[in-house]
């Protein structure tokens, strides 16, 4: 192909494209940010522990900083679909520049990726410090939780021989699981408390929460563990502090005979 | 030994005027031979086997007799199918000659040369392009039963153990088809006359990684109706020690096609270094062939860990021994950690050639330079280098190193940056190209979208603490359907689409795969946004029925689910009708200025009559500057 010169329209940005393509940014950023961290956030129900609040808000951090690089992306490739479409069998002419590389694209694209990443990294790890501190709470209670095929039990630590298989917490008090398994890995998730950690044969595991919300919510296991895994879920009762201690009276009286 | 064996398989035995042995050998005999020697190995075990069900774990003995069948099975096929007569003739000293080699590369067989141990690359590029397309079929299928029983809550009419049965059959499955998706088909056929070779470096290799895989399948159609992969695709200890039959069969599977990933590794990584064009530099060399090569390269170090941990598995099992076992010792942590160091290259095994075969497609379809070689290149290089430190972000919950999270989620989230790399270069080489509207194009902007969306959602995975909420979740498995099947299976379709005039020599009709491209596209996104959504809400993976809350979004999903099996079923259509009967392709038919472009329809065997002198790369579209 001989290479007819056209120096009008040899550029590779004009200004018009760089207007409107800040324009889409600006809006599609707004909606992505917007519409995806609602979404997500409302999909997720209202929290019933710190830990899920922290988790609901680490989803609409990130939302709302990945919204912009999806918005650049979705605002240049939108741009370039509405700018010069061919149809037909046989191919358009060429492009009308050559441009092969430009370092300042590609250096202020990795800067501000790189940027995000830092963002990401560090909000992330303030959160995780903050949730593992929990699990040193020396005024917290301890449940020991034993996965099996398809149940979860709970045994209440400071009370002996309490066992149940609905879970019943006292509310705002700290509590430290420690979760093992008799038979296959299962993994025990408070849906709405945001905290989960595998239930493993022959180790013990431990996660903590404080649950901050009276109220009845899921205990599902999220590890495939065999034929009944889908029906492997148990309720946890979040109750006032005497009301827990009523629970553990009356329960401790009917299991009398068995521990 | 070996050509008896062959012999009393395949000879009629009355015949006057014996072809030789080279010549009788194909899929027929190869199936025939393989079932022979598991039946007869089967019955003698049965026979002979001590029965020590008093001492030993229950299954012991029929693990012991259903996993030496599997061997049996295995050796019997790769030697009903010729794969031991090179190096038999070897060893006899008898190297093959010119007239057999030829014979081997399937000179003027015709139909024939697909069903044999043919060396031919573009012969093994069509067998592969053939098998992968059952593969999808069959987990499609299953896809399809998955989504069927999810369709309403409770409505669960399959029973839980079928059902787990066909979730881990279609894991399976489905992961190995879009291993070998791309690497497959289009590494094999396409890669070697795109680099200007003859054939690839070792064309033995190359019939002997597809017959693997076509080795490999039975045993994992087998064991579904032996109990059934009832662990999901991970097939996690204990759960599976404690599974039945099936097991063995997902056992063999993954040994014998991990050994095919690492015979075509070899293979692809020797001929991309050494079998390129003169001239052709590698800044010349077109950034599909990176794409290929970062794939099996990364599965070079990545499968023999797959391997190794599922003989580990199979010793647990038949032999009583207890790597995985904890009260034996062992433990389910060391399955996780062997698993995921395959399991999370693997991610970028599909991901990275499917990006790289979009980036090929994108200067041809905007008639302008490909933006950014370089950064494409670091970008590739940069998933590779990082993915294998990455893999305990799987772990986050299982609690086995708590104290590595934090170092596993930052080189998690430093993928980002590689990753936005390949986003820059489809961006800057569609940014201000003449479009040209065809379905590899709109392939890319559905892949930026789809990638989009796959990787952002895997930023909040990465980060321990929403994980800890997410983990396990329908959130998990909508992810990765977004970038496996939402970026990597549009990758493949677009390569098809692109690749097709060359393979077979007729365009793919053009209305049909349009119309599959919507339908798949549109339909996609509505089923995995459905399952982000109840993910959220909070249903865990790998359930076959679920509370009513969860409902709307699993019917969101299930229908969307339909809508792609729609297109899906159009595309298939669209393949038959255009191999049959489309319109004969031209020698270039998208005007692309890459090597494989330049030879004749159909390919002559050995490509090229003189080998091609590379003096520029293959990129340089678009109008001159003033």
């Amino acid at each position: 192909m001989t290479d007819i010169q056209t120096p009008q329209s040899a550029k590779w940005w004009k200004k018009t494209d760089v207007k409107r393509v800040f324009l889409l940014w600006i809006i599609l950023t707004a909606v992505i940010g917007y519409v995806g961290s609602e979404v997500q956030a409302r999909s997720m129900g209202a929290p019933a522990s710190e830990v899920m609040a922290s988790v609901i808000s680490l989803i609409r951090i990130f939302t709302w900083a990945a919204a912009p690089v999806a918005a650049l992306v979705a605002a240049l490739a939108i741009t370039a679909l509405m700018e010069k479409r061919h149809y037909g069998d046989n191919p358009p002419p060429d492009a009308l520049h050559q441009v092969h590389t430009s370092p300042r694209v590609n250096g202020l694209w990795m800067a501000a990726s790189t940027v995000l990443c830092l963002f990401a990294l560090i909000v992330g790890l303030i959160v995780l410090q903050k949730d593992s501190a929990s699990l040193l709470d020396a005024k917290a209670m301890n449940v020991n939780v034993t996965g099996q095929q398809w149940v979860w039990n709970f045994d209440y630590v400071e009370s002996n021989g309490v066992r149940s298989a609905d879970l019943y917490l006292p509310v705002n008090k700290p509590v430290v699981f420690h979760v093992s398994s008799k038979d296959v890995k299962h993994s025990f998730w408070v849906v709405q408390m945001g905290i989960k950690i595998d239930a493993n044969p022959g180790y013990v595991t431990e996660t903590a929460v404080t649950p901050n919300k009276i109220g009845v919510f899921d205990v599902r296991c999220a590890e495939l563990c065999g034929l009944l895994h889908a029906y492997m879920q148990t309720k946890v009762h979040v109750v006032s502090q005497a009301d827990y201690e009523t629970w553990l009276k009356s329960t401790a009286v009917t299991q009398g005979a068995i521990s | 030994m070996t050509t008896m064996m062959e012999r009393s398989a395949s000879a009629p035995g009355h015949s006057a005027k014996r072809k030789p042995l080279i010549e009788r050998l194909n899929i027929v005999t190869a199936l025939a031979l393989g079932t022979v020697s598991a039946v007869v190995v089967w019955q003698l075990a049965l026979k002979f086997m001590p029965d020590n069900a008093d001492t030993a774990f229950f299954f012991n003995r029929e693990d012991k007799i259903s996993l030496l069948s599997l061997i049996a099975w295995f050796i019997g096929f790769m030697v009903g199918i010729g794969a031991l007569i090179g190096p038999f003739r070897w060893l006899l000293g008898k190297d093959l000659n010119h007239d057999e080699n030829m014979f081997y590369a399937g000179k003027d067989q015709g139909i024939k040369r697909y069903f044999r141990y043919t060396t031919d690359h573009k012969v093994v590029g069509i067998q592969y392009l053939v098998v992968t397309i059952i593969i999808f079929f069959v987990g499609g299928v299953l896809a399809m039963l998955i989504r069927t029983n999810l369709g309403h809550a409770q409505g669960g009419w399959i029973q839980p153990q079928t059902y787990n049965a066909i979730v881990g059959w279609h894991g399976i499955i489905m992961i190995v088809a879009t291993i070998i998706m791309i690497t497959g088909p289009f590494g094999n056929f396409v890669m070697p006359i795109m680099i200007g070779a003859r054939d690839m470096a070792f064309p033995r290799l190359n019939a002997l990684s597809f017959w693997l895989i076509v080795a490999a399948i039975p045993p994992v159609f087998i064991s579904f109706f032996t109990g059934g992969i009832t662990t999901g695709w991970s097939a996690y200890n204990p759960l599976a020690s404690q599974a039945g039959l099936g097991m063995n069969g997902y056992i063999a599977f993954i040994c014998i096609f991990a050994l095919s990933t690492m015979v075509a590794g070899a293979n692809i990584t020797t001929t991309v270094i050494r079998m390129r064009a003169k001239g052709m530099t590698w800044n010349r060399t077109p950034i599909f062939i990176y794409g290929v090569v970062a794939s099996v390269a990364l599965a070079l170090p990545a499968f023999p860990v797959f391997f190794l941990s599922q003989i580990m598995s199979g010793l647990d099992r038949a032999f009583a021994t207890s790597f995985y076992n904890t009260t034996g010792g062992g433990s389910g942590w060391l399955y996780e950690n062997l698993f995921w160091i395959m399991g999370h290259p693997e991610v970028y095994v599909i991901l990275i050639p499917a990006v790289a075969a979009l980036m090929e497609m994108a200067p041809v379809f905007t008639r302008a330079p490909l933006f950014s070689f370089n950064i494409a290149v670091m970008g590739i290089g940069g998933i590779c280098g990082l993915s294998i430190l990455v893999w305990a972000h799987h772990m986050y919950i299982s609690g086995w190193a708590p104290l590595l999270s934090a170092p596993f989620m930052i080189t998690t989230e430093l993928i980002s940056i590689p990753t936005g790399m390949l986003f820059l270069v489809l961006i800057g080489t569609i940014w201000r190209g003449n479009l040209w509207m065809t379905m590899p194009l709109m392939s890319i902007f559905a892949l930026l979208w789809n990638f989009m969306i796959g990787g952002i959602t895997g930023i909040y995975l990465s980060d321990v603490p929403a994980d800890a909420f997410l983990h396990g979740s329908m959130y998990v498995t909508a992810h990765f359907h977004y970038t496996l099947m939402g970026a990597g299976l549009t990758g493949a379709l677009a390569s098809l689409v692109f690749w097709f005039p060359k393979m077979t020599g007729r365009m793919f009709d053009k209305k049909l795969s349009w119309v599959a491209f919507w339908l798949v596209q549109i339909g996609f996104n509505v089923a995995f946004m459905g399952m982000f959504l109840v993910g959220l809400a909070g249903q865990p993976r790998r359930v076959e029925s679920y509370a009513a809350m969860f409902s709307r979004g699993n019917l969101i999903t299930t229908i969307g689910a339909y809508t792609i099996m729609a297109g899906m079923l159009v595309l298939l259509h669209g393949v038959i009708i255009s191999w049959r009967s489309g319109i004969k392709a031209p020698m270039n038919p998208w005007q692309s200025k890459t090597l494989e472009w330049t030879v004749p329809n159909p390919v002559p065997l050995e490509n090229f009559d003189v080998l091609p002198i590379v003096t520029g790369d293959p990129y340089h579209y678009g109008k001159a500057q003033s």
